[in-house]
């Protein structure tokens, strides 16, 4: 009961964390992409590479996640 | 069979079992190697075909890692090993969209393994330290210890936390999808999971797009100036 409610809340709140943050870099980046479209291929690249950091540490709560699974 | 593992090995080689992965792995070797020798098998001067089209990509690599690192030494050097970390990471992610994959026993995409993406990102970690030292030599060894001799704890912890956070990245990626689309195959058998299907196509070449692009920028930062 209890590991199921950790690995529940491990997934949850990583990925609340994750979604504000995606959320703010896409806003920040579709509002430079359209203040000078020309720059649009280096701000593509750079969020993406952003996107991947933060999208790590939701990755870390899911990983933590299949762990307490795996010990139920 | 939790965590991705699915113990059965078919033989050994001397100590190292040869399981359902690197069958896997070496079917896809098989194909890029074969399809890149049927490509330059007679070559022309004036390229057709599949040459053609090989010729694209090459080009295509060396303009983006070009203007991703910065120095076009450095980039020509390194673009083939980063082409090839792109085309195996996405020929894999899709051989996890074979109808029977990931709920058949030894029928999974290798990335869903971490043992594989582990090997991956040993390779970009050696590859970033043989890049630093063959551009700089020994001077290399200043930027442990840059801005001042205080911070070498904190940059020896970076070194391991780069190829850790690109293995997990990989590996929890594919290995979630892969359990979403075997849960949704377990609860509604027919035309649901293709949605789930169709936007791994997107994040499996996504995946595959984001390792090539970290591993280039960390050997970019090895081999630059910027330390």
């Amino acid at each position: 009961m209890g590991v199921a409610l950790g690995a529940g809340l491990a997934v949850s709140i990583a990925g609340i964390g994750g979604g504000i943050g995606m959320g703010v870099a896409g806003g920040k980046a579709f509002e430079a992409i359209a203040r000078q479209p020309e720059v649009g291929g280096d701000v593509r690249t750079l969020l993406f590479i952003t996107l991947a950091f933060i999208e790590t540490l939701t990755i870390y709560g899911l990983l933590i996640a299949f762990m307490l699974v795996g010990k139920m | 069979m939790i965590f991705g593992m699915w113990d059965g090995a078919f033989f050994h080689i001397g100590p190292i079992p040869v399981d359902h992965l690197v069958v896997t792995e070496w079917v896809i070797i098989a194909l890029i190697g074969i399809i890149a020798f049927m490509a330059t098998r007679d070559m022309q001067r004036v390229p057709r075909g599949l040459q053609n089209a090989f010729e694209a990509i090459i080009i295509f690599t060396k303009d983006f890692f070009t203007q991703l690192m910065d120095e076009e030494h450095v980039a020509r050097k390194w673009a083939p090993l980063l082409t090839a970390f792109f085309l195996f990471i996405l020929i894999s992610n899709y051989s996890g969209l074979i109808p029977g994959a990931a709920h058949i026993a030894g029928f999974q995409p290798p990335t869903s393994n971490w043992n594989v993406t582990m090997t991956l990102a040993i390779i970009t970690f050696f590859s970033v330290h043989v890049a630093g030292f063959s551009e700089h030599g020994g001077h290399y060894l200043h930027h442990f210890v840059s801005p001042s001799p205080l911070m070498l704890p904190l940059n020896l912890v970076e070194e391991v936390a780069h190829p850790l956070s690109l293995t997990v990245r990989l590996f929890g990626n594919i290995f979630g999808e892969e359990m979403v689309i075997a849960f949704l195959l377990f609860m509604a058998p027919f035309v649901v999971p293709t949605a789930i299907m169709g936007l791994s196509l997107l994040l499996g070449a996504i995946q595959a797009v984001v390792f090539t692009i970290l591993s280039a920028s960390y050997i970019a930062a090895a081999a630059g100036e910027g330390h």
